[in-house]
């Protein structure tokens, strides 16, 4: 599909993929799996209703389109890129307001979606990358990959190993040129920042970017921005220290906001980390299907890391009343996966992770981070000397 | 001790472990659904698959946590391993390094893990002859020496795979009242036949 094309042209598949999305005659049957592929050439698996949801969502997409185009129209291009408020006094009052309007406008159309054709430009600007990049030499990112081509260090090893096994099968991602793509944007990285090196997952995530993005550098400055300023420090490093403070943060908040789950599954002693974690290592690449998960990385790239915490509480509180009733370690996982896996309608998620949750602000967040660093250093270094006082025995 | 009964019905939960790439998912996805994929998805954090076996008078559900591989993922096994029943720890026959790593793992369960808990070492893609650094010998011995029991296993052409589950099925301790179920809960329905296993991934 993409395999010839140096560059990938999401318009141009959109309307390729509509005649594969009508669902055969006989696959009309009731509950009869059908296999078809999603927006980013993703191959999912669902029954008819959720090729027609799919379809609803396909004619949404197009409608945020519009509303996008309409506002460029009469707002000038570009307008979201100048809704910085408080920047400068010389800004007179009327300015400010509209600015301050735009900005209120923005994150309301952010929350209903980017239209994938305009993703990589309002992505590269709102998440800061635009800025990170500009900031070096333009060359930057030609000099590294062209610096390290050749190297072989434990992470490329790892990330060799990991490409054919980064979503296998995707009619892009899984050719030569999506794995070398993959393989130039990661390793470039883990020789930027050689404390996070290569972490699985971050090869979902890099592939997820490279289909947005279209092009590698773009790819590649959204990685930074979304490891160096957008999530927790220290999410991915050695051993996931960040990883486990959003844990503790996350357990914290479904205590709050999802009592009475919290309190069943605590019953049944699982701890909701078990199928979090990856949740918030792959930004849900791995659990929801592509146009759901890009929709959540929308308002991440926006609004922050919070988001992480507002998506993975309405997973939660959406099928509160079929958690209540479960029994059994298998089947709280079995409700949760089949949740994600057919959450094809973002807005069905959307709207729970945004109205029914309850504000939470990035400071809040931060302050609960906070709280839970010294207990999470504490048990890691113990862990750490357990480990080690092992080795000493061994010897 | 972390497997329980109830009437014939043993619930248990059983860990992989071991380096990345190793096998583990291959390993699960041969004997969950018989399946092998050349290249398997890497695993971020775990993944939970479920199969029922039926052992000589009991069924035994295994309730199976597919841990990630990659050393920084350690940190989370802990909140895998606690309260298992049993563990199969895993390596490549052709890559020493991960044997190496199996041998801490060995280390740890021995020290963190539930005494009872019923250990196997498996030294997988044994399709791979030419291509082995490890011998089965090396293997044995060092099994032997930890009271592991041992088997080469290949989840690509399915040798061993089956077996491994079903030695494991029949050391696990039974008829021993529960003390405390860690992590477990007592079943009263029938078990679902022995090859209809829900899935995840
Ligand atoms: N030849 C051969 N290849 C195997 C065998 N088992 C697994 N593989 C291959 O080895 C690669 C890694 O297998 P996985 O099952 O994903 O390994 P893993 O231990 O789960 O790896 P992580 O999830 O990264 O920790 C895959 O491409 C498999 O197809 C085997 O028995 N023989
Ligand atoms: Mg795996």
């Amino acid at each position: 599909m993409y395999g010839t094309k140096s560059k990938i042209d999401l318009a141009f598949e959109y309307q390729t993929q509509a005649a594969i999305l009508r669902p055969s005659i006989h696959s009309r049957r009731a509950n009869l799996t059908v296999k078809f592929q999603d927006l980013y050439g993703f191959t999912v698996e669902g029954n008819v209703d959720d090729v027609n949801v799919l379809n609803e969502v396909r004619e949404k997409v197009r409608q945020q389109g519009r509303v996008w185009w309409a506002l460029e129209a009469s707002k000038g291009a570009n307008w979201y890129l100048h809704t910085t408020i408080g920047q400068g006094s010389a800004l007179t009052s009327s300015l400010k307001f509209s600015a301050l309007a735009n900005a209120i406008t923005l994150k309301k159309l952010i929350r209903k979606g980017i239209p994938p054709v305009l993703r990589p430009k309002v992505w590269f600007s709102l998440s800061g990358a635009a800025k990170k990049k500009s900031t070096v030499p333009e060359s930057y990112y030609d000099d590294l990959t062209k610096a390290v081509e050749g190297k072989v260090t434990p992470a490329t090893r790892q990330i060799d190993h990991d490409l054919p096994r980064t979503f296998p099968g995707h009619p892009w991602l899984d050719t030569p040129e999506g794995h070398a793509a993959l393989r130039r944007v990661l390793v470039a990285y883990s020789f930027r920042d050689s404390d996070v090196g290569y972490c699985q997952g971050l090869n979902y995530v890099a592939a997820l970017l490279l289909l947005v993005m279209k092009t590698e550098e773009d790819a590649f400055w959204m990685l930074a921005v979304l490891l160096e300023n957008v999530l927790v420090n220290d999410c991915y490093t050695n051993n996931l220290s960040g990883c486990h403070v959003e844990q503790r943060v996350f357990k914290d908040l479904l205590a709050k906001k999802c009592q009475r789950i919290a309190t069943h599954l605590e019953a049944l002693e699982f701890d909701v980390s078990l199928v979090t974690t990856e949740w918030f290592l792959c930004l849900f690449s791995k659990s929801l299907p592509s146009e759901t998960t890009l929709r959540v990385w929308d308002v991440i790239f926006y609004e922050g890391a919070k988001v992480i915490f507002n998506v993975a509480l309405a997973i939660f509180k959406m099928k509160e009343d079929e958690l209540l009733v479960t029994h059994h370690v298998g089947e709280i996982i079995n409700v949760l996966q089949i949740t994600t896996h057919q959450l094809f309608d973002p807005d069905d998620l959307l709207t729970v992770a945004f109205d029914k949750i309850g504000s939470m602000t990035t400071n809040t967040i931060s302050k609960q981070r906070k709280k839970q660093e010294p207990e999470v250093m504490k048990e890691l270094d113990q862990r750490i000397r357990r480990l080690n006082s092992l080795k000493m025995e061994g010897k | 001790m972390a497997a329980t009964a109830g009437h014939n019905n043993l619930n248990a939960k059983l860990v992989l472990l071991g380096d990345m790439g190793a096998g583990k998912s291959s390993l699960v996805l041969r004997f969950v659904k018989g399946q092998f994929l050349e290249f398997q998805e890497s695993t971020i954090g775990a993944a939970f698959f479920s199969q029922t076996l039926a052992v000589n008078d009991a069924t035994v559900k295994f309730e199976i946590w597919d841990t990630a591989g990659q050393e920084r993922y350690h940190s989370l096994a802990p909140m895998y391993y606690r309260g298992a029943a049993a563990a199969i720890i895993v390596y490549d026959i052709t890559n020493a390094d991960s044997f190496t790593r199996a041998k801490k793992w060995v280390q740890e369960l021995q020290k963190q893990g539930n005494p009872n808990m019923v250990v196997a070492l498996a030294g997988n893609k044994a399709d791979l002859e030419d291509k082995r650094k490890v011998t089965a010998e090396e293997a044995r011995v060092y099994a032997e020496e930890n009271g592991l029991f041992f088997m080469e296993t290949s989840a690509k052409t399915a040798a061993n795979v089956n077996d491994v589950f079903y030695e494991i099925a029949k050391r696990l301790p039974r008829a021993q009242p529960a003390q405390k179920p860690a992590g477990m809960v007592l079943v009263d329905r029938p078990a679902e036949g022995s090859r209809a296993a829900s899935c995840c991934s």
